[in-house]
C-alpha cells in the first residue's frame, strides 16, 4: 500500500518553531522577495478572521489589520523537513519526499515488522512528531493516497481500500488535480466541480476541450496508473558552519568565510575522497530570517579553486548582513576520481563530458529527468508505439 | 491542501510514449477533411490515409490521417480518431 504523510503549512510551522507565540495570533507567511504579493500558509486564527492562503497581501491586511507577516525561513524549513524525513527513515520507511510537508512511502516492506498497515502508519505518525499535526492517507495509488491525506484530520490515518477508491474520490473537489487555474475556471464554467463529475465525462471529449493536462487529470480521477514509490537516497550528513559575533555584510569577509568552510568540509574524513556533486549555502540573517541557495556542480569536484568559483557568486545574492554561514554537502559523487589515459580513444572525452552533464541535470532536477529513447516497434503503423521514453540511470 | 508542485508530482510518471498524439481543434468539411486546424485555415490537403489496426484487441485503432499545409505555410499532420470521435495532431 502507498501512504502519503501530509503536514499542511509546513513552511509556516517551521518558521514559527522559534516563535511559538505567533501560532496563537493571526499570522501568515510573507510573500517571497521579488515574487507575486500572495500570502503563504496562514494560522488557524488568521483563517477564522477571513484570511486565506494565496490571498493578495493588500486584501488580507484590509480583511485583518492585526495580521502578522512571518518572514520566510528557508534554512529552518530545510533543516526541520530533513529531520522529519530522517526520523521516518530511522523507523524503516523508504521515503520519497515530494515537497516540504508532503512525503510518500510504501508500507509493504515494514508491515510485517510492525504487525500490519495500521500499526506501521501509527509508527510513521509518531516518527513525524505530533507537534507538526501530521495526517496520513493510504491507498493502492499515489493520487488516492494524497487525496486521503488531504481530507484527513490532524493525527488521523485514513486508509482507502482498493474497491472503495472510486466512491471515495467522487465527492472530492477538483483542486486536488494537477491543473492550472484557467483549467479550473473552465471546468467550473462547465458545471464540473467534483472529481466524480469529471470522471463521468468521455475521455476523448475531455482531451479535446482541455488538452494534455485535462486528459492527464481525467486519467488520474479514473484511478491513474499504479506506480511504485522509489525511496530517496539519504542526503549526506556533511556540514560546516561559522558563527559571527557581529553581523557581516562585507563581501571580502564573506568570501574568506566561505574559503574557510570549504577547507574544513574538504578535510572531513567522512567524505572518503569523494568529490562534491551538490552543495548548499545557508545563512542566518541579522533580522531573524534565513537564506539558502543550492548549487549543482557541472563536474563533481573536490578542488578548492573550482568550488570557490562555483559558490562565490552566490554570496552576492544575500539580501541582508548575516550572523551565521553554513555550508552543506547535499550530495557526493560515487566515484573517487577519474582515471586518465595516456592516449584517449576517439570520442571518449566527448562521451565523458556528456555523461557528466547528464549527471548534473539529474542531480539538480531529480530522478526521472534524464531519459533515453528506446525503439520498440519501429515498423509499427501506429506512430506512438514505435518508441518509448525511458528514465535513464547515468 | 498540498501545493501545486505536490499535485504535479502525483501525476503519472515513468515510461512515456514518444510522439504521443496531442488533442487538436479541427473543423472538418462535409467530406470529413479538415478546413481549420487550431484556428488556422487549411490551404491544401497533401495526403490522406487510414490506419486500422488492433481490431482484435480491446483497444482497436481506427484513424483517418490528413497531411495538410496551413495558410501560414506550416505542414501539419492531423487525424480523426473514429473510436473516440475527436481530432489529434501527430508527426506521422
Amino acid at each position: 500500500m502507498i501512504a502519503c504523510l501530509l503536514i499542511p503549512g509546513f513552511e509556516l510551522r517551521a518558521a514559527l518553531r522559534t516563535r511559538p507565540r505567533l501560532a496563537l495570533v493571526p499570522a501568515a507567511l510573507a510573500p517571497d522577495v521579488g515574487e507575486e504579493q500572495l500570502l503563504g500558509p496562514v494560522t488557524s486564527t488568521a483563517e477564522a478572521a477571513g484570511v486565506k492562503p494565496g490571498m493578495r497581501l493588500g486584501e488580507s491586511l484590509a480583511t485583518c489589520p492585526d495580521l502578522v507577516l512571518v518572514e520566510r525561513d528557508p534554512g529552518a524549513v530545510e533543516r526541520e523537513w530533513e529531520e522529519v524525513l530522517r526520523r521516518l527513515e530511522d523507523a524503516g520507511f523508504a521515503v520519497d519526499p515530494v515537497e516540504h510537508g508532503v512525503v510518500v512511502f510504501e508500507t509493504r516492506g515494514v508491515e510485517r515488522l510492525y504487525g500490519g498497515v495500521q500499526p506501521a502508519l501509527e509508527r510513521a505518525l509518531a516518527a513525524a512528531g505530533s507537534a507538526w499535526d501530521p495526517r496520513i492517507g493510504a491507498a493502492g495509488r499515489r493520487f488516492t493516497a494524497l487525496a486521503a491525506a488531504s481530507v484527513a484530520r490532524p493525527g488521523q490515518i485514513l486508509i482507502v481500500a482498493e474497491k472503495e477508491e472510486k466512491s471515495f474520490l467522487e465527492p472530492l473537489p477538483l483542486s486536488l488535480l494537477p491543473l492550472t487555474n484557467e483549467r479550473y475556471a473552465e471546468l467550473e464554467g462547465l458545471g464540473v466541480r467534483r472529481i466524480g463529475e469529471l470522471a463521468q465525462l468521455p475521455g476523448g471529449a475531455v482531451a479535446e476541450r482541455l488538452g494534455v493536462d485535462g486528459r492527464q487529470a481525467w486519467r488520474l480521477v479514473r484511478g491513474g496508473r499504479k506506480a511504485k514509490v522509489r525511496g530517496r537516497k539519504p542526503a549526506a550528513e556533511l556540514a560546516e558552519a561559522l558563527v559571527f559575533p557581529d553581523a557581516i555584510g562585507n563581501e571580502l569577509t564573506l568570501r574568506r568565510a566561505l574559503g574557510s568552510l570549504l577547507e574544513r568540509l574538504l578535510a572531513r574524513p567522512e567524505r572518503a575522497g569523494r568529490p562534491f556533486r551538490k552543495l548548499a549555502l545557508v545563512a542566518r540573517l541579522v533580522d531573524g530570517g534565513s537564506w539558502r541557495r543550492a548549487v549543482t556542480l557541472r563536474d563533481a569536484t573536490a578542488e578548492l579553486p573550482r568550488l570557490r568559483l562555483a559558490l562565490g557568486p552566490k554570496l552576492q545574492e544575500l539580501p541582508a548582513p548575516i550572523l551565521e554561514l553554513r555550508l552543506e554537502a547535499t550530495e557526493l559523487a560515487e566515484h573517487r576520481g577519474q582515471q586518465l589515459a595516456l592516449v584517449e580513444p576517439a570520442g571518449e572525452e566527448a562521451a565523458g563530458r556528456l555523461r557528466e552533464g547528464l549527471r548534473q541535470v539529474r542531480a539538480s532536477t531529480g530522478s526521472g529527468s534524464v531519459c533515453s529513447i528506446v525503439e520498440v516497434a519501429p515498423w509499427s503503423r501506429i506512430p506512438e508505439t514505435r518508441a518509448l521514453v525511458v528514465p535513464r540511470d547515468v | 491542501m498540498p501545493g501545486p508542485r505536490a499535485r504535479q508530482a502525483f501525476a503519472p510518471t515513468g515510461v512515456g510514449r514518444l510522439n504521443a498524439p496531442r488533442p487538436a481543434l479541427v473543423e472538418a468539411g462535409f467530406d470529413g477533411a479538415p478546413r481549420l486546424v487550431n484556428r488556422q485555415l487549411v490551404a491544401l490537403v497533401r495526403e490522406e490515409w487510414r490506419v486500422v489496426d488492433r481490431w482484435w484487441t480491446e483497444e482497436p485503432v481506427d484513424r483517418r490521417y490528413f497531411e495538410v499545409v496551413l495558410e501560414s505555410g506550416q505542414n501539419v499532420c492531423v487525424y480523426r480518431d473514429r473510436e473516440e470521435g475527436c481530432w489529434f495532431t501527430q508527426n506521422a
